[in-house]
């Protein structure tokens, strides 16, 4: 059982009257006391204490909405959903198989900690964030648009599980070979980095105080030209270009200058052609303003020209200071803002949704929960890992996700989500699906770039999922994906075909190695028919296999991970 | 079955409905408002069952040397004025079809806008929005799709050929994306299925025997949103023959000039005529950095008969009211001419004309000085044209979406449509 002192006074005991700048710094106070609390009373976390406490938390929620949770979800759907969300993939009919057969209670703990420790999980968060980092279309897009630098970087930090907070601070610092494409994106654009640095590692939405004092008026524009302060000095630097061709890659390096300053010129519809603005100083969100000490004497600024590749490190380093300050435990948003995208990418939806957002108009759902992750986080040094594994484990991933339920992010965690496969995914789930190889490439005329046209961005701008003309055309007439289903040599139609079985078990090899279940008593029928059927004039028993999985994957069921 | 009240949108109503019950933030009450405007605007627009076909003048046309001409001025250049039907209004004399016409058309002689150069321009044009603010704004089309689109439809209804606008929809999402095709009706990739008729047939029998049964176990909007899109795919190879203007083509050369633009305009008329909302074609090239006068007597010479040869086949086919046509390009040119008897790119003072679906014929907005060089009356953004784009095909130009939680509106703030040529 949890010490009561862990849990902190729920958020939502303050009135809602207090929102703005007052409820802003109370949260900001309550998580300096919570902090320490914790630290005073280290005895009390357990390997099983988080899990437990998501549940109890969860349940409690329900029963305030007068809510009931779907039933767990069953070993397949379960098997399935922990394969993409933790390594990006579907298992094969073999591993499918054998974890369905398996008589050990503890399997799914088993199963998640063989995932955590697979190669492929650290490639499927290094995936995640790097388009988080970066977007389906990244500024900068001749410099951003091949990074695979930057993923081997970002890919390692997750191998190692580097702490966040340190990954986090290197990646801010970018003084490491492959970790400055972050800002190269934002090239000369002090404030649109600022923008992405909030969203991203505040989980604040300060681009409205860009332009004007926000609305909600927690957040005025000086608290945005204040951190844009804190960027305004750095320089991208190009370096000397590597390689040749397609294998050519530019390389650049950060700089940072020791003057200069963001000029701040009020409310931009108020904004007389000619007004340049006064400079502001940097000032961390809801925070102090910088302690900066003046430039040394007659100091002068080294011309940053075409060609200079690196500048000498200021004796104040105000992106130090920045970097310094966001990873510390003490920051108010950035653990809060970490675990809260962590969970949405588990669970379908942040405690606080949109995940971007956690100002003080939109509440949390579980306030009480929010505020645990974020201090068990900090309490586990910044362990992604851990915190993953705690979220998996626990019952609330593991509910089920059908039912008459028709909205796909249920609100307070009564279901699973249902979320559509990433272009990425999808590629790889036909891999495995259809017994290809992934790592042998350009064979079976697959091109990555098609799957990230057809499939890259399935939502509207509200998050919502849209089936589109384009990714079904793409389905349903195209060879990159018609590559998988057709027999080759080893694959899926090969084994099927070759097959002495009778047609039921190959219809449950089918099912098994695309779908990750056996199918139903009718479904089973409905293909042993179709496969049994006299292919007709003009096709062969190879099509009617490649017909019958082309079926499979252009399922519904396929298309989402639930 | 209500066919526009199916997948994605059914599920943001719902979504919304519900935050607004459950809390009283001003952020939910906001979203629940302005999707619920949204949805009323989409039901009453395609009522009026309007249509658009967007003329996209890829480079940038010359507004000196088209509808803003300058006779005897140094800025002039070498082309004749000649008159038109509305009375006192001359125009270029490479443009004698559109001329006889012109009581069709309103004419902005008052563009002033933001984006000098071709990327942003062509974006901002086609967006309304600066590209700089770097939010994933829809086009014109996508727009035009989702306000005027039928959910039921056979058709895509965003259909665009040529050179043309390549932001995509944006916010809006990929339900509303664009259909590239080509002017001769060529469809794009992965529109050739591989399989017999009749085996696909049977392999498609299997899925929806599968889907139904799929059905049965879940009731979520996105697997229904993925039904429905697959469906739509099958439904559009159905449709496919629509495209194939072989048949048609050689009895409206002569009223659209023997030209792949005129074709295309020719497909457009007819993709409309089907209950296509949006068609944009486009053509090529106008920017004329070099040997402005040969470029636009060549362009003109085939974009006239074409503009001209659809509005009167629109108006003889009975769809002029309802079909509103665009005339644009990214940027005029200047009023200037340079060395290489070229004109490059001009912000402060060029045209766009409109004509059919609601908008008032022979009206000529605006002006600008004695050579062209800024506009002496009446300034157009494009803010202002998008509003009376948006306005004269029953669409709400301050219509509000989300992009997260962040609201955005059809058209900028302070946005005006130019009420003179509202009919």
């Amino acid at each position: 059982m949890r010490t009561p002192a862990l849990l902190p006074a729920p958020v939502s005991k303050l009135s809602p009257l207090l929102a703005g700048r007052a409820f802003f710094i109370a949260c900001i106070a309550q998580s300096l006391v919570a902090t320490v609390a914790l630290a005073g009373n280290p005895g009390a976390e357990s390997p099983q204490s988080l899990r437990q406490l998501i549940d109890t938390q969860v349940r409690a929620g329900w029963d305030r909405e007068n809510l009931k949770g779907e039933a767990q979800a069953d070993d397949a759907t379960f098997l399935r959903r922990v394969y993409l969300d933790l390594v990006g993939t579907i298992p094969t009919h073999d591993e499918a198989r054998q974890f369905l057969e398996d008589k050990d209670a503890g399997k799914r703990a088993t199963l998640v900690e063989r995932l955590l420790a697979d190669s492929r999980f650290a490639q499927q968060q290094a995936t995640l964030w790097d388009l988080l980092l970066f977007s389906r279309n990244p500024p900068n897009s001749e410099a951003t648009r091949k990074r695979d630098g930057f993923r081997q970087w970002l890919t390692a930090k997750f191998s190692a599980n580097v702490p966040v907070d340190r990954w986090v601070r290197e990646l801010l610092l970018a003084e490491e070979d492959g970790s400055e494409l972050f800002y190269v994106q934002f090239q000369n654009k002090p404030e649109d980095l600022t923008e992405a640095f909030s969203r991203i590692f505040l989980g604040t939405q300060l681009q409205c105080a860009r332009c004007h004092d926000h609305p909600n008026a927690d957040l005025e524009q000086k608290d945005f030209y204040g951190m844009a302060g804190f960027f305004v000095r750095l320089v991208t630097l190009p370096q000397a270009t590597e390689g040749t061709g397609d294998k050519q890659t530019k390389r650049y390096r950060i700089g940072e200058k020791a003057t200069g300053e963001v000029l701040f010129a009020g409310n931009m519809k108020e904004l007389k052609p000619g007004n340049k603005g006064e400079p502001v100083k940097p000032k961390f969100l809801g925070g102090d303003p910088l302690d900066e000490p003046p430039p040394p004497k007659d100091f002068k600024e080294p011309e940053v020209k075409t060609g200079t590749k690196s500048l000498p490190k200021p004796a104040f380093s105000r992106k130090e200071k920045l970097a310094e300050w966001t990873t510390a435990a003490t920051n108010p948003f950035f653990a809060r803002a970490v675990v809260n995208r962590t969970w949405s990418q588990f669970m379908g939806r942040g405690i606080v949704h949109p995940v971007d957002n956690l100002g003080a108009g939109n509440q949390p759902t579980l306030p009480a929960l929010l505020d645990a992750l974020a201090q068990e986080f900090v309490a586990h040094q910044f362990d992604l890992k851990w915190l993953i594994r705690e979220i998996v484990n626990s019952q609330t991933y593991q509910l089920g996700s059908s039912g008459t339920a028709r909205d796909a992010l249920p609100k307070h965690f009564e279901r699973a989500r249902i979320r559509p496969l990433s272009a990425e995914e999808i590629m790889a789930a036909l891999q495995v699906a259809c017994g290809h190889d992934p790592a042998e490439k350009g064979s079976d005329s697959a091109t990555p770039e098609y799957f990230v046209r057809y499939f890259g961005t399935p939502m509207n701008g509200h998050g919502d999922f849209q089936g589109s003309l384009s990714e079904h055309l793409f389905l349903n007439n195209s060879s990159n994906v018609r590559a998988f289903l057709r027999r080759k040599n080893g694959n899926l139609a090969d084994t099927v075909l070759n097959s002495q079985e009778p047609w039921e078990q190959r219809v449950d090899r089918m099912f098994l190695s695309v779908l990750t279940r056996l199918p139903t008593g009718s479904e089973r029928e409905k293909f042993v028919t179709y496969l049994q059927r006299d292919p007709g004039p003009g096709a062969d028993p190879d099509a009617v296999i490649e017909e019958a999985l082309w079926v499979l994957v252009n399922l519904s069921e396929f298309r989402f991970n639930h | 079955m209500n066919g526009n009240c199916r997948g994605p949108e059914h599920i943001s109503r719902r979504a919304l409905l519900k935050g607004a019950l459950a809390t009283t933030a001003g952020v939910a009450v906001a979203n629940w408002g302005g999707l619920f405007s949204s949805q009323t605007i989409a039901a009453e627009a395609q009522k009026r069952g309007k249509r658009c076909i967007l003329l996209w003048m890829n480079g940038g046309a010359s507004q000196i040397d088209t509808f803003d001409m300058k006779p005897g001025r140094p800025t002039g250049g070498p082309f004749r004025e000649i008159k038109t039907k509305v009375p006192g209004y001359h125009m270029c004399e490479y443009l004698p079809r559109m001329a006889v016409i012109a009581d069709r058309l309103g004419i902005i002689r008052s563009m002033r806008t933001q984006s000098p150069d071709h990327p942003e321009g062509i974006y901002q044009m086609h967006t309304c929005y600066k590209q700089s603010e770097r939010m994933p704004h829809p086009e014109l089309g996508a727009m035009i799709a989702k306000y005027l689109g039928q959910a039921d439809a056979d058709l895509p209804s965003f259909v665009r050929m040529g050179p043309t606008g390549n932001t995509g929809s944006g916010y809006l999402g990929p339900r509303h994306e664009p259909f590239s095709i080509d002017r001769n009706g060529k469809l794009p990739s992965f529109t050739s299925p591989y399989l017999l008729p009749a085996r696909e047939e049977r392999r498609n029998e299997l899925l929806l025997a599968m889907e139904a049964e799929a059905k049965q176990a879940s009731a979520a909007d996105v697997y229904e949103s993925h039904r429905v899109a697959k469906e739509r795919a099958w439904r559009l190879l159905r449709a496919k023959s629509l495209f194939d203007t072989t048949k048609e083509w050689p009895s409206h050369e002569p009223l659209y000039g023997a030209s792949e633009f005129g074709r295309g305009c020719f497909l457009a008329r007819k993709l409309v005529e089907a209950g296509v909302p949006f068609v944009e074609v486009g053509q090529d090239n106008y920017d004329s950095h070099a040997d402005n006068f040969v470029c636009h007597k060549a362009n003109m010479q085939v974009l006239d008969p074409a503009w001209s040869g659809l509005l009167i086949d629109l108006e003889r086919t009975g769809q002029l009211e309802d079909t509103l046509v665009v005339w644009m390009g990214e940027v005029g040119r200047t009023p200037t001419i340079n060395n290489r008897a070229g004109r490059d790119h001009f912000i402060k003072g060029w045209t766009v004309v409109l004509a059919g679906g609601g908008i008032k014929g022979g009206v000529v907005y605006g002006s600008t000085d004695a050579d062209g060089s800024d506009v002496a009356e009446n300034p157009v953004s494009e803010g202002d044209l998008f509003a009376t784009i948006y306005t004269t095909l029953g669409i709400n130009p301050r219509v509000k979406h989300f992009v997260g939680t962040r609201p955005v509106w059809a058209t900028p703030e302070g946005s005006q449509p130019v009420k003179e040529l509202l009919a």
